[in-house]
């Protein structure tokens, strides 16, 4: 067995949302040491929501995060209104529902064509596809323009949506434009259907014995439930934060968390290992062959979770346009102005969790657990249990600094693309707590 | 090659901000991407690709804030070599949704120091305007998509 020391440093990862680098000590063939730095410059949102109203509250959230606005925004009503006894309308449910799969649809599909495919594919970028893979580059394009022409219907834009706010939505929907978005949604399921069949052939694996927590929602819509765990937990959506435990991260500008104690994962693997039962119909009757892989433990299977979950974002959403009259309606006021509460959703990447205090209309407190923060621990074991592997299987009896240069590409390779199947957003690991440095 | 050679190149950067114009620029992309492509190369954008060079730009369209050290240099980089430097939203414009710590009071300043001390931040969050020449800029947060269509033509 060669003794090789190797400093293999990822510095600004690509293809993911936000900045993040990776350093990995090897030391005498053996893994020492990783550290996943989060390189993101905080913005203080904990900071800035203080003393400012509970009704602008919310935008001012959205702009955690650019990728999925529209989470920040509802997750951020959802614990407004729980906070103040403000009871949104079912139109409003419904509203809120078409939005947040929108973002599912847009965000699913900006990861899995723009980020995760290159690696299948064996290039840097989609837009380096070859030619007999350019319809790739439209499909994924055209699954992106529905998401992005639904979002724009029902809540006025993809990224910060204006419409969207506590009580309601300011703006009814455009019932004349229902029909053409509809057809759009239904000529993006076969391209969907390929997706899921794309991402189903996919060999990779890495399997390691972790933890699942989702919320997990009667009509998989994302929005309300109870929180619950691989290992059996069921929590109330309130009490989520009492079942956390925050990791520092050396060299980083966020944590971790723990659930009970342990690493855990959350996002579209966790949600289709826990409620696939509750997917649309024709999502079930559709992709019923790639339903029987869940639960799974394979982390990469959380690619065909998403695009699983894109499927169910069009099925529920042609459902509801479908079927619902949509009327102008005054937002839900509040009951109260002061009051503690706290609400979670799940994000495209995960469950987050808000938790406020409002004093006379006022935010005087908020905490927030993002999802790729919580999966933040959870990632850099399984990058440990990659390494360490990758250390134990390279050949022996070879010269020494050929197999350095050959282990370092093989682990940027591998570790990236692993990263990568966590859909991590960086943007959003940087902000949750207040930071207490002494 | 004359054809290839006279595409622009185009890079694509964030300083510290949530991407949100990034993001909504890639919405954008869904209807205009393909007719750019045929005038333009992306040599930067780190949300889809990895082998990226900030060289002999053509357009540097750039978002979020200067808050840091190390947001600095790269501006600074970005703007030796690139011809046009196109500051992308409210954020490059302004300093402001993203450098909103240049409104703390004292107590939420006091909550923070440490923080900025720790990670090199800069004694207030710039605009790029304030750090670097700026050639041209577009509005909103996000973008607006009329405006950033208008301006990127331009240049293109």
């Amino acid at each position: 067995m060669h003794k090789c020391n190797l400093d293999v440093e990822i510095s600004k990862l690509s293809k993911i949302e936000g900045h993040a680098d990776l350093d990995i000590k090897i030391r005498d063939g053996k893994l020492e040491e990783v550290n996943l730095k989060v390189m993101e410059n905080l913005r203080f949102f904990n900071q800035a929501v203080v003393g400012q109203s509970y009704a602008a509250v919310p935008q001012l959230v959205s702009r955690i995060c650019g990728t999925c606005s529209i989470a920040h925004l509802t997750g951020c009503i959802e614990a407004v209104e729980k906070t103040l006894a403000v009871k949104p309308s079912k139109q409003t449910m419904i509203l809120r529902k078409l939005t947040v799969y929108s973002m599912m649809i847009r965000d699913h599909a900006l990861h899995l064509y723009f980020f995760a495919m290159p690696d299948m594919l064996g290039i840097d970028s989609l837009l380096d596809a070859p030619e007999d893979k350019h319809d790739l580059i439209h499909e994924a394009l055209a699954v992106k323009e529905a998401g992005n022409n639904l979002s724009q219907l029902v809540a006025g834009r993809a990224v910060h949506a204006p419409f969207e706010q506590v009580g309601g939505f300011s703006h009814e929907i455009d019932e004349k434009k229902i029909p053409e978005i509809v057809e759009q949604l239904k000529k993006i399921r076969p391209t969907i259907l390929k997706l899921i069949e794309i991402f189903a052939n996919c060999d990779w694996e890495f399997k390691r014995k972790t933890n699942f927590v989702a919320l997990v929602t009667p009509d998989f819509s994302f929005l309300e439930g109870k929180i619950k765990s691989s290992t059996g937990e069921v929590i109330e959506e309130k009490d989520y934060w009492d079942h956390l435990h925050k990791i520092v991260l050396p060299y980083s500008q966020a944590t971790g968390f723990e659930f009970e104690g342990k690493e855990y994962m959350v996002g579209s693997l966790a949600r289709l290992n826990l409620n696939k039962e509750n997917l649309h119909t024709d999502t079930k009757r559709d992709a019923s062959k790639y339903l029987e892989k869940f639960p799974s433990e394979n982390v990469y299977d959380n690619n065909l979770a998403q695009a699983i979950e894109t499927l169910h974002s069009v099925d529920h959403s042609i459902e509801l346009l479908e079927s619902n009259k949509f009327q102008k309606e005054e937002p839900a006021k509040p009951e109260r102005l002061t009051g503690k509460g706290a609400g979670a959703i799940e994000a495209p990447r995960g469950t987050l969790y808000y938790a406020l205090e409002i004093e006379e209309g006022k935010v005087k407190n908020l905490k927030l657990v993002i999802p790729t923060a919580q999966n933040l621990v959870n990632m850099k074991k399984d990058v440990e249990q990659i390494v360490s592997g990758l250390c134990a299987t390279d050949a022996a009896g070879v010269e020494t600094r050929l197999i350095a240069s050959l282990l370092e590409k093989k682990i940027i390779f591998e570790v990236s693309k692993l990263i990568r199947a966590y859909d991590p957003c960086m943007s959003c690991a940087s902000h949750f707590l207040r930071v207490n440095w002494t | 090659m004359a054809e290839i050679n006279s595409k622009k190149r185009v890079g694509i950067f964030s300083l510290t901000c949530d991407e949100g114009c990034s993001i909504f620029l890639t919405e954008i992309f869904n209807q205009k991407l393909i007719p750019w492509l045929e005038r333009m190369e992306l040599v930067y954008f780190l949300s889809i690709k990895d082998k990226t060079e900030i060289k002999d730009l053509d357009i540097a369209l750039v978002e979020g804030v200067v808050t840091s050290e190390r947001d600095k240099e790269g501006i600074e980089k970005i703007r030796a070599n690139t011809k046009i430097l196109i500051a992308m939203g409210t954020c490059a414009m302004t300093a402001l949704p993203s450098g909103q710590r240049n409104n703390f009071n004292i107590n939420q300043l006091k909550e923070i120091e440490a923080h900025l001390e720790k990670y090199k931040f800069l004694s207030k969050a710039l605009a790029l305007k304030e750090v670097v020449k700026v050639d041209d800029s577009i509005s909103g947060c996000p973008i607006d998509e009329g405006k950033f269509i208008e301006v990127f033509e331009k240049y293109l």
